[in-house]
């Protein structure tokens, strides 16, 4: 089968955007870092499932989420500690602390896991996101490929920032002396950074929704875009201030 | 970004257009009032406005415009969640422009805002 097909889509979705979605569904379903293919199909169908699920509605009103008791509706292909992680970083990521990673990590979510997992999330809902957008159905998701996971750890790790461990601003060497030219290492970019084909398909994507890392910095105009760099800016900005994010 | 790329382009905008107001959106920046409310419903998952916005948008600007605008918003809807989920903090808190948007926006009441200064 062939995925992100737009040829009978009333705009004219630029061929860039359905040659890197497709490239990320190859990557979905084959295994991972620290999940099978299985298991990562299994997280975006759970990225799906978290937009209609009762408990997260109902948890997103309450003071606390961390004491409101309930059970959430899902697929049944994940442990329920994964499964809340997934649909918290669909619905209630403003509120996920560190002691809410730490404890997961004691009741078997280990970091690599969770921010793998936290990569396979914001990417699916990220391209979903674009479907709904312009009032397309979203795609069929991909059919899980046989496999062990790789069990990768970058060798250069550092606590400065964040909930996890990260490569550091000069910690873009040997294996992962593609992750980004010397200064362009912006906190963001660092957050997925355990895992590093996260940060990976990150870039890919965000290169053709919004602009490649290297053009991120200063004023750029992309010219295969016909929006300019303050519009840009300003539909990233009220997405931003929607979402409550102070990043 | 936005406020940089301004001073940059040397345009005048007005920042509060982040915020949600219409009119400050247009200033400078051309379908601005319908870009930030066509984001604002994608941020929102407003099923009853997104369509109207994305109509509107598409009347003012053409489709090329809706889709490259979609892609920038869902973009950002994945950006904000990688940052909170994670919990970086920001980069630049000391910077001038970085106060003043952070005032003129009340961006330190966020919940979000822990992470960057908690540590």
């Amino acid at each position: 089968m062939t995925y992100f097909e737009f040829g009978a889509v009333p705009y004219p979705i630029r061929e860039d955007i359905s040659d890197a979605y497709r490239a990320y569904w190859e990557k979905l379903a084959a295994p991972g870092t620290w999940w099978t293919g299985e298991e990562r199909v299994a997280i975006a169908e759970e990225t799906r499932n978290a937009l209609t699920c009762r408990y997260c509605a109902e948890r997103k009103e309450a003071l606390s989420p961390y004491t409101f008791p309930g059970e959430h509706d899902h697929s049944g292909n994940l442990p329920e500690l994964v499964v809340d992680a997934v649909h918290r970083v669909v619905t209630d990521q403003t509120r996920i602390t560190q002691s809410y990673v730490d404890d997961n990590v004691a009741r078997d979510l280990s970091k690599e896991a969770y921010v793998e997992l936290v990569g396979i999330v914001v990417a699916v809902f990220s391209i979903d996101e674009f479907h709904r957008a312009l009032g397309l159905p979203v795609e069929e998701l991909p059919e899980p490929l046989p496999g062990q996971p790789s069990q990768y750890r970058p060798s250069h790790l550092s606590e400065d920032i964040g909930f996890v461990p990260t490569v550091p601003p000069e910690g873009a060497v040997g294996d992962e002396d593609d992750l980004w030219r010397t200064g362009f290492a912006a906190n963001v970019i660092r957050a997925l950074t355990l895992v590093p084909n996260a940060l990976r398909e990150w870039r890919a994507i965000a290169a053709v929704q919004y602009l490649a890392l290297e053009k991120m910095r200063g004023w750029f105009e992309d010219d295969t875009r016909v929006i300019n760099r303050l519009q840009m800016e300003l539909v990233a900005g009220r997405v931003s201030a929607v979402n409550e994010c102070f990043y | 970004m936005l406020r940089a790329s301004a001073q940059t382009s040397e345009t005048e905008i007005d920042i509060h257009g982040v915020g949600g107001d219409a009119d400050s959106a247009a200033l400078g920046i051309e379908f601005g009032a319908q870009l930030m409310q066509f984001a604002e419903a994608v941020a929102n998952r407003d099923q009853e406005k997104l369509p109207e916005t994305r109509q509107a948008l598409l009347d003012v600007a053409g489709p090329r415009v809706l889709v490259d605008a979609a892609g920038v918003a869902a973009n950002f809807q994945r950006m904000v969640r990688i940052a909170d989920s994670i919990g970086i903090p920001y980069d630049d808190t000391t910077s001038d422009m970085s106060r003043e948007v952070r005032e003129d926006l009340d961006l330190n009441s966020f919940a979000s805002a822990q992470h960057t200064f908690a540590s």
